[in-house]
């Protein structure tokens, strides 16, 4: 029974670090590049995902994957094409996602907090399966190694798209990649903190990284190390004051955020110019 | 001899607009030329250069640049071209320095999957100094002054070691004295390195000392093409007025 314990809370040590580090990872693109509502979309696409995964017993992770990915292919190559503004195309794909994912969550058969129904909207350690950790294993190892390659061009993108393209790098794909990479990296977080508060965990740490550091290049090395560290601490607050899991990370990421814009080197000198 | 640039009868039109920006518009520029564009506010003169390096897709016409269609070979075409846009200024906790940002500049050059190595930051050094403003590069990019910001803009675009220079008003936000030096500058380095040169200005005094060619733009189209001289008579015939002061 102890095993059993320690493997549970191993399993859900492991998946809180790599899970905080990679939405902190994919957060910093997703910030720069100025696709916060295409994340904010996408984390409730593969909230509307996981829903009918537990309305149809399948696997949630399989249709909150699916559902992720259709989103990022709506908002991305579609929208496109169609010559959508992606404010428009987000304020649409939004609520749709939240109104099938109640729609969903209203067709399991016992209506109501059932604990899978609430894993998905709340998060929870203890459905965090082997399989999943060896998911979050291999994609950490994936984005680490795409990154790598692709480290160059999503440089330039991220400080400005038009000049990236006028400099003759296809813009294009590289966003798309990073839409498709964050929609992965969510729909794999969503049973650690639930499918509502789950974009908190790739727009936090980079948000709070950016008040720090002037260089793009300790911001994506310090981004994943708070999402990992606040995916940490909130796993502690919550055993210790016996809280949703999710809650309790999204809650410490926030007080992470709230003071690095107190003690921001940035906002203090912005308040001395103004002196 | 080919034609470095050559456009045939090309109109652009915005999304969602009606009106063409720019109009039926033709234009053959050779190796080594260097040309000043004025106008008035919309006259056309942005969407002239972002046509030309492929930014803008044409709604009629043909853009040729160094032999190949823009339409479809913008990207190989981009790789090619020193551009500096308008008024391009980032916010002040912009998390790249100087120097990042001219390298940056050699990127569609160096290759996809291709690190930039030892020589592309010699030369994008090399480039910083040539605009004063070596000593600004490891400095994040946002503290830096207008004038200092448009420097690293024009060494970004001139360490890509490019065949073609597009400026949109590059010297708008220098102070005089850098006002008097860098068109005298680019004009050398065009001239040292055979470049084709655009430059989009409201500076006519520089138009009238570093070009023997001028474009007046006006409502989309080249109102006239001919020698700074004559085009700022016309200007002042016909009492265009330009969104910033003639001869600021």
């Amino acid at each position: 029974m102890i095993w059993l314990e320690f493997t549970i809370m191993g399993r859900a040590l492991l998946s809180c670090v790599l899970a905080g580090f990679l939405t902190g990872l994919m957060g910093v693109f997703v910030v720069r590049m100025r696709l916060s509502a295409i994340g904010y979309s996408m984390s409730h696409g593969a909230f509307a995902g996981a829903a009918l995964g537990v309305a149809t017993s399948m696997n949630p992770l399989l249709t909150g994957m699916l559902f992720a990915s259709a989103t990022a292919f709506l908002i991305g190559p579609v929208a496109d094409k169609a010559r959508l503004h992606v404010d428009t195309i987000t304020s649409i794909v939004f609520p749709l996602n939240m109104a099938l994912a109640f729609v969903f969550l209203t067709l399991t058969p016992e209506i109501g907090l059932t604990s899978q129904v609430a894993n998905v909207l709340w998060g929870s350690i203890i459905s965090m399966t082997n399989s999943d950790v060896v998911c979050l294993v291999t994609l950490s190892a994936a984005t680490l190694v795409i990154i790598h390659f692709t480290w160059k061009e999503l440089f330039a993108i991220m400080f400005n798209r038009k000049l990236a393209e006028a400099d003759g790098i296809p813009t294009k794909p590289f966003i798309y990649l990073i839409i498709f990479l964050s929609g992965v990296v969510v729909t794999v977080s969503i049973k650690l903190v639930g499918g509502l508060l789950v974009y908190a965990l790739l727009f936090n740490p980079a948000a709070s990284a950016l008040q720090f550091l002037e260089d793009i290049k300790k911001v994506i090395i310090v981004s994943p190390l708070i999402g990992a560290v606040s995916n940490l601490s909130g796993l502690l607050v919550s055993l210790f004051l016996d809280l949703p899991v999710g809650s309790c990370i999204v809650l410490v990421s926030t007080i992470i955020f709230a003071v690095a814009v107190l003690l921001s080197p940035k906002r203090r000198r912005t308040e001395v110019e103004k002196n | 001899m080919n034609p470095i640039i050559k456009l045939e009868n090309v109109s652009t039109v915005y999304e969602g607009e009606n009106r063409p920006a720019i109009k039926d518009v033709n234009l053959t520029l050779e190796r080594n030329e260097i040309v000043y564009v004025v106008g008035p506010n919309a006259a056309g003169k942005t969407t002239l250069l972002e046509t030309i390096n492929g930014l803008l897709p044409i709604f009629k016409g043909k853009v040729s640049v160094l032999g190949l269609d823009v339409t479809t070979q913008g990207r190989k075409v981009r790789c090619k071209i020193g551009y500096v846009p308008q008024d391009f200024m980032v916010e002040p906790g912009e998390p790249y320095t100087a120097l990042d940002v001219v390298l940056m500049g050699r990127y569609g050059k160096i290759g996809f999957l291709q690190r930039p190595e030892e020589r592309d930051r010699m030369k994008a050094l090399e480039a910083m100094r040539l605009f004063g403003v070596e000593e600004l590069a490891g400095r994040s990019i946002g503290k830096l002054s207008g004038g200092q910001q448009q420097k690293v803009m024009l060494a970004r675009a001139i360490a890509k070691e490019p065949e073609i220079l597009l400026l949109d008003e590059p010297f708008s936000n220098l102070d005089p004295e850098s006002r008097g030096k860098i068109p005298h500058l680019i004009r050398q380095i065009h001239e040292e390195n055979e470049l084709t040169t655009i430059i989009v200005t409201h500076d006519i005094h520089s138009m009238l000392k570093q070009c023997h060619r001028t474009l007046l733009m006006m409502n989309g189209r080249i109102l006239m093409d001919s020698n700074p001289e004559k085009v700022l008579a016309t200007i002042n015939n016909k009492s265009i007025t330009f969104s910033r002061e003639v001869g600021q």
